[in-house]
């Protein structure tokens, strides 16, 4: 039955499906894993960096990249779709400062990428966008938010979350172990992190990047080598 | 052929029968040419039996010398890879023989210059206990097969979602009296290629064999899959081959990065 009604992103399939939503949700998983954790005082990105080639500058694969000073987020999938949306995001970022006199909430960024995401699973000639994000951030209010967004469009509010390959298993510990002691401190959040990525990294704990925003402070990058 | 609304063309059904059919049988006459490239093509397609390395080939009588007991395939780089890190690793493992072979869609041209690396099915045989397979089934024989398949063709009334991958499943001849270490495959689900075929030929011949089957979301290398082989460990095909676990683990992840393959498509 998917051969008949998966070819066209704007014809549903006789039980329901949108196959092509569907199929863009398998070109995340291809991606390397990417975790965020939501604590009090501190928003945590934990990302598996894959192992950049000999030549290659090691500068320009990034895989978590600032939205403004106070939002930052990792994606996983399609590369080349995220440079897109995020190229975007940030555009709307400094123009809703210009036109409104306020920074973005996390909340109003991450419904804008959503929007733009789901308008492309509704075009004829479009197919949909090949990545999840994770959005992080502080609002004026000081209240930490985590987001994540997929290839259909919707997005919503987590405490803790994981996208990418073997994101389930991720998911499955981060259940088991987010507590409101795990990520009372900013420094048991960051373990938390850490500790839920090297369940599925492949090469240890060498390809790690975290990225950190406190309260009021701008976003910081660690990498463990 | 008729055009829909989204501009893709399909092909009618048609109840009178299929019209082309004179035009077809014309067309299909053979030339001589044509039978000297299939002859050709023939050729280069037969499959090889090599002694270890060389060019030499295997002989059948050779291979009667061991009987064997037990036969263990891996099919696909993740069963590979499970194999070698935790059951070759244990106890010295001696290269026999390969097989090598061609077909159209191969990307190498050349047949007979093919090096060992390039062999697409290598035998060995544990040194201290030198059973290898021979040419026609013999009694006590046990065959254990290992193989990966996409998630996605893993049919269910649940949503692929709410799936636990990677998991396993089997699927075992009728000979095969031992239990399981997982699920057996549940229909409607079928088996393709390899697998399928080496499953086939045991039932045929009344050969107890075993197929496990890892559904996974990751069909490249990846650690978390081949782990997902772990339970057959403890299975009595495989037991007694398997000494030490965490050096296992240790090779394992030695391979992950060593064949990691650089794509810039996803990240």
């Amino acid at each position: 039955m998917a051969s008949r009604y998966d070819r066209a992103i704007t014809v549903f399939s006789p039980d329901g499906h949108l196959f092509q939503v569907e199929y863009a949700q398998e070109a995340v998983k291809k991606g390397s894993t990417a975790v965020g954790i939501r604590g009090t005082n501190i928003v945590v990105l934990g990302v598996e960096k894959k192992s950049v080639a000999k030549l290659q500058d090691e500068r320009t694969v990034r895989k978590i990249c600032a939205l403004d000073d106070h939002v930052c987020m990792a994606f996983a999938g399609l590369t080349a779709d995220a440079r897109v949306v995020i190229n975007r995001a940030c555009v709307e970022c400094q123009s809703h400062k210009l036109t409104v006199e306020d920074p973005v909430t996390v909340e109003y960024i991450t419904r804008f990428i959503a929007t733009l995401k789901q308008k492309y699973t509704q075009s004829n000639g479009r197919r949909p966008f090949g990545i999840s994000a994770l959005i992080v951030g502080f609002d004026d209010d000081g209240i930490s938010r985590l987001y994540q967004t997929d290839p259909s469009g919707t997005y919503h509010a987590w405490k803790a979350n994981a996208i990418g390959r073997s994101a389930k298993t991720v998911r499955e510990f981060l259940e088991k172990n987010y507590t409101e002691d795990a990520i009372a401190s900013d420094s048991e959040a960051i373990k938390l992190a850490i500790k839920a990525l090297l369940e599925v990294v492949q090469s240890g704990g060498k390809n790690i990047e975290l990225a950190i925003i406190r309260r009021n402070q701008p976003l910081k990058r660690k990498k463990y080598l | 052929m008729a055009a829909t609304f989204f501009g893709e063309v399909v092909k009618a059904p048609c109840r009178a029968g299929t019209e082309d059919e004179e035009e077809e049988e014309e067309g299909r006459r053979e030339t001589p040419e044509d039978r000297e490239v299939r002859q050709q093509l023939a050729r280069k397609r037969e499959v090889r039996l090599l002694r270890r390395q060389t060019k030499t080939s295997l002989e059948v009588s050779l291979l009667e010398k061991y009987p064997c007991s037990k036969f263990i395939i891996a099919i696909g780089n993740n069963a590979v890879a499970f194999l070698s890190s935790f059951v070759m690793n244990s106890g010295v493992w001696e290269e026999v023989g390969c097989a090598k072979l061609w077909n159209e869609w191969c990307r190498t041209t050349d047949t007979t210059h093919l090096s060992s690396t390039e062999a697409f099915c290598v035998f060995y045989h544990l040194k201290s206990n030198p059973l290898v397979f021979g040419s026609c089934p013999r009694k006590n024989m046990q065959i254990t097969i290992l193989t990966c398949r996409h998630v996605t063709d893993y049919k269910t009334s649940e949503s692929t979602g709410s799936l636990p991958s990677p998991f396993l499943r089997a699927l075992k001849t009728q000979n095969f009296k031992d239990s399981a270490c997982c699920p057996l495959l549940e229909q409607p689900n079928i088996v393709h290629d390899l697998p399928a075929a080496v499953l086939s030929y045991c039932q045929v011949w009344k050969i107890p064999a075993i197929l496990y089957l890892c559904y996974t979301d990751v069909m490249k290398l990846d650690l978390i899959t081949v782990e997902a082989f772990k339970p057959i460990l403890s299975t009595r095909s495989l037991k007694g081959l398997v000494k030490n676990i965490p050096q296992s683990t240790e090779i394992l992840k030695k391979l992950m990065t060593t064949n990691e393959i650089q794509s810039n498509i996803y990240t």
